[in-house]
This record gives structure tokens, C-alpha cells and sequence, in this order.
């Protein structure tokens, strides 16, 4: 089922992903932590931590190292 | 079969039903033309993201003052790009930098080009009633037919790369030159894909790459470089004249419990070498060799 969330995640980088120009402030990146976070908690889990992470990667946050936990 | 369709196209739909309605707002009480419409409802969504965009350009522009030193940390850990991540991240950290990139504003259009894309192509399919003009400029006869259906297509497919191209230049966060240099080639590889999306979705893309270049030129001029936010971390060493005229650093570095101002001599800095570069007020030390 996690396949699922990695192909959605792909098909977002080389299409959306690849148009804009920016590296993400955090690290892993917000795409390989969806990654992440889907392997290693299922799908459900893994989107909620992912769209959290996509919150707070916003121009007011730190960023930084911050993988899945 | 329509259960399927109904169940993937089910976020789409309230979506495209919204841009519909902004558009047919724009179009029937405003009085725009239709394409007029879509550059309108372009500039309302620029206009949301504009508190982001400033922010991030103030922050790239900070985040230049440190390029010697990121990009010495980049030819160091050349081979091993995770622990070149990992290093970057940490000398942000470490200088209170906020790095300039982040995915939010940049995905908050992907619902906006979304819903456009399935509105105008349902304008196509279901045109409104009576006689409507779709043309743009007179050289664009239809937004909602494919891009490379008239010559005047193909006008907007170039001014669409220009456009895409001055965009990078201005937003792209990386200080990399090969990946600077990707970042110029991808819209050129991008035209064979947009030229079978509906004009109007070029003229989209092409308004707001326009509005990126210009909101980037206006803050360049009219804004002042904002002082690094470390400036705060070293006021005990800085005279407190400095101190006041450096409020316009915004937020994100607020707290500063170690800056007592009773210090008489250098606060203890958190991080390891280098301090002298940081004190930007002196020329002679600003630079480290």
C-alpha cells in the first residue's frame, strides 16, 4: 500500500517538483521525508507526517535536519 | 466505470468548481474578458502569496552574504552530497541563517493550476451560452484550445521560457552552478509538454513567472538588505547605537537570552571557529582567509 504514496510522490517530482526551482529547507527535503514517513509508518500515518512537515516548511520556520522519527 | 472517475476526480472537482466561479465572477461582474479573467485571477493568488515571496526574498538575500562560506563547505564534502545536506544544515543552524527555500508557497499554486487546467478544459467542452470571446490579445484566438493550435500559441510558448528562465534567475534558492544551469534548460524541455495544455494555462504560467520577475526586481531596489539575523547574537560586542537600527530583521530570531547587554567582554558564541567574519560592522575582520 506504501507504494502508493512513494509513486505519488515521484510523479510530483518530475512533474511539479522539476518545474520549480527551490531546495527545501529541511533535510531529508519534504519529498524524500513523504518518502520516509510512508515506508516506515503506512500510508495513513506517513501522508499526516508529511502534510505536518509541509506546514511548517513555510518561510517562518528554521528547517534544518529533521528526519522521520 | 463513473464510480472510478467520480472517486479520482472527487478533490479535483470542488476545485475546478471554484475557479469556475472566480473566474465567471471576474468575467460576468468585473466585465474582463475571459482571458483577462485568468490573468486577473492570477494576480489575486500572487497577491495572497506575496507575505511568503517577500520573506523569501529577504531571507535569499541574507543567505548571500554567507555564499563564501556555504560554498567552501560544498567543496569540502564535494563527493558526499547527504553530508554536504547535512553540513549546510548545520552552519544555518549554527548562524541562525533561515534558508531561503520552502515547499509551501510553492505548492500552494499546484491546487490553483489544477482547477484552472480542468476549468478551461471544460470550457472547451461546455463553452458558456452565448456568443463568448476566448481570444487574448488578438493573437491568441482561443485560451481554452491547445496552445499549438494557432501561431500566436507558439508566441506565448516563447514568452513562456523567457519568462520561466528571468523567474529562476530571481527565485532559484541553490547557489550550485550545474543545477542553476538545469534549472535554465528545464523549461525548455517543459514547452513540448505545456504545448498541449489549453493557451490559458500558459498565459497562467506565463503572468506569474512575470509577476516573480518584477515583485523580485521591486524588493531588490526598494527594500534594504536586511542585517544578517546573527547581528542580534553579537550585540553584546556591537556598540547599542547598532542595535536599533537593526529592528528590521523581522522574526524567526527574536529570543536572545545570551545577548546580556552588562557584558563587558565577547559572549561566549555557541559554535566552534570562526567568529571574526561575523562581526560585519568591522571591514578589516569581515573577511576570513
Amino acid at each position: 500500500m506504501y507504494r502508493a504514496g512513494v509513486a505519488a510522490v515521484w510523479f510530483y517530482r518530475v512533474t511539479w517538483g522539476a518545474l520549480f526551482p527551490t531546495t527545501c529547507k529541511y533535510h531529508p527535503s519534504c519529498s524524500q521525508y513523504a518518502i520516509d514517513a510512508v515506508r516506515q509508518k503506512g500510508l495513513l500515518r506517513g501522508s499526516v507526517l508529511a502534510g505536518w512537515r509541509l506546514l511548517r516548511c513555510n518561510p517562518w520556520s528554521k528547517g534544518g535536519f529533521d528526519p522521520v522519527r | 466505470m463513473t464510480h472510478l472517475s467520480l472517486l479520482v476526480f472527487s478533490p479535483i472537482t470542488p476545485l475546478e468548481h471554484t475557479a469556475r466561479h472566480v473566474l465567471n465572477w471576474l468575467h460576468y461582474s468585473v466585465g474582463l474578458p475571459w482571458a483577462w479573467s485568468i490573468v486577473a485571477l492570477t494576480l489575486i493568488v500572487r497577491m495572497i502569496l506575496v507575505p511568503l515571496t517577500v520573506r523569501q526574498i529577504h531571507s535569499m538575500q541574507n543567505l548571500q552574504r554567507f555564499a563564501p562560506q556555504m560554498k567552501e563547505i560544498q567543496k569540502k564534502y564535494k563527493s558526499d552530497k547527504q553530508k554536504q545536506n547535512e553540513e549546510l544544515m548545520k552552519f544555518y543552524r549554527e548562524n541562525n541563517i533561515n534558508p531561503a527555500a520552502s515547499c509551501l508557497p510553492m505548492l500552494f499554486q499546484l491546487p490553483v493550476f489544477i482547477a484552472l487546467y480542468y476549468s478551461l478544459k471544460s470550457f472547451a467542452k461546455h463553452p458558456p451560452p452565448g456568443h463568448q470571446d476566448f481570444s487574448f490579445l488578438h493573437f491568441i484566438p482561443s485560451i481554452a484550445a491547445h496552445t499549438t493550435t494557432h501561431w500566436g500559441g507558439y508566441v506565448l510558448l516563447v514568452v513562456y521560457v523567457a519568462s520561466q528562465m528571468a523567474s529562476t534567475l530571481f527565485m532559484s534558492a541553490t547557489a550550485d552552478k550545474t543545477q542553476r544551469a538545469l534549472f535554465m534548460i528545464m523549461p525548455v524541455v517543459f514547452v513540448f509538454i505545456i504545448a498541449r495544455f489549453p493557451a490559458g494555462l500558459v498565459l497562467y504560467w506565463v503572468t506569474t513567472n512575470l509577476w516573480t520577475v518584477g515583485q523580485g526586481l521591486i524588493t531588490r531596489r526598494l527594500m534594504p538588505k536586511t542585517p544578517p539575523p546573527d547581528l542580534f547574537k553579537r550585540s553584546s560586542r556591537t556598540p547599542p547605537k547598532s542595535d536599533t537600527d537593526t529592528d528590521s530583521g523581522g522574526g524567526g530570531n527574536g529570543s536572545q537570552p545570551d545577548a546580556a547587554p552588562s557584558t563587558p567582554k565577547p559572549a561566549a558564541p555557541r559554535s566552534g571557529g570562526g567568529q571574526p567574519r561575523r562581526v560585519r560592522r568591522k571591514k578589516g575582520t569581515a573577511r576570513r582567509r
